[in-house]
């Protein structure tokens, strides 16, 4: 019984370190405190579960072209928020707000995505700040 | 050697594998039934390894709890070793390159190896010992190691979602 009590306990400090943890991978991979609103030309979307990805070429102040790659939330979410994998077409122009990723500066986690006709959207995927994004 | 890297781009380029991918509830719907299946899986090896360690149901024998055990083993094994191939066929490249996944596929080897290994040697003289709560030092180890193995590969599978290592 007493080994049984010490399993059941042992058990019950790992659910409660959990939650520190939480489920989502923003914090690990992304800075919350680097916001970022990139306007450029989508390159490619990749419409795929778990998450989607934005390619998109922005201008530098210098003249040179960076190609950031972004993460949305996934199909089932995207098509939720009226979205549809038809709406993202090489060469259109887009503007995404979101946030910086920590390992790779040429990565952003998505927040919000504007296209060129002024529709905006909804893109977050993994957690994040409550900057409203979603609202 | 010739890299894999064709084949598997291949497989990512087939329609049906492309539909998954892309599905709003196809692809949520497997990786569901692969959590769920691998519960059954893994509650009841759980089961029969507390028993092994001499935890649980000691005043019951090894082989009867085994026995019964098995087929429910299998009805979770089956279906989650198929929905785990076909979430891999789906996005086969972003597996391959995930450090987590090879760590899973390794674990997932020696627990295999495990289980054949305890089967094939020290449960076959499982008469002997049995009924004994403590069975022997062997079959507790077994029990030990494949608990820690199992945790590991549930561990290592959930990590395969988050990029930390790669």
């Amino acid at each position: 019984m007493k080994k049984t009590t010490l399993v059941l306990f042992a058990a019950g400090v790992l659910c409660a370190v959990q939650p520190a943890q939480a489920h989502h991978a923003f914090a690990a991979e992304y800075d919350s405190d680097k916001p970022v609103t990139l306007s450029g030309t989508l390159t490619k979307m990749d419409w795929v579960n778990p998450h989607g990805w934005l390619y998109m070429d922005t201008k530098q102040p210098d003249g040179t072209v960076k190609h950031w790659t972004i993460e949305t939330s996934g199909p089932n979410q995207m098509s939720r928020r009226g979205l549809k994998k038809t709406d993202f077409k090489a060469g259109m122009s887009v503007t995404v707000k979101g946030y910086q990723g920590i390992k790779d500066p040429a990565l952003a986690n998505g927040r919000t995505l504007v296209l060129a006709d002024g529709r905006s959207f909804y893109i977050g995927s993994v957690g994040g700040p409550n900057d409203g994004a979603d609202r | 050697m010739p890299s894999i890297i064709p084949a598997l781009q291949w497989l990512e380029g087939l329609a049906w594998t492309t539909a998954i991918r892309e599905s709003s509830w196809g692809h949520p719907i497997i990786e569901t039934a692969h959590v769920a299946t691998t519960v059954v899986f893994a509650g009841l090896v759980i089961i029969m390894d507390l028993r092994l360690v001499g935890l649980a149901f000691t005043d019951a024998p090894v082989a009867d709890i085994q026995r019964r055990l098995f087929p429910w083993q299998m009805a979770g094994l089956v279906p989650s070793m198929a929905t785990g191939l076909l979430l891999c066929c789906v996005d086969p490249l972003r597996y391959y390159g995930n450090v987590m996944f090879r760590v899973k596929l390794a674990l997932l080897a020696v627990a295999g190896i495990n289980a054949l290994a305890f089967h094939w040697t020290t449960y076959r003289t499982a008469g002997r010992w049995d009924e004994d709560p403590n069975g022997t030092a062997t079959a507790r180890r077994a029990g030990a190691v494949s608990l820690l193995l199992w945790f590991s590969v549930i561990v290592s599978g959930r990590l395969i979602a988050y990029n930390w290592f790669n």
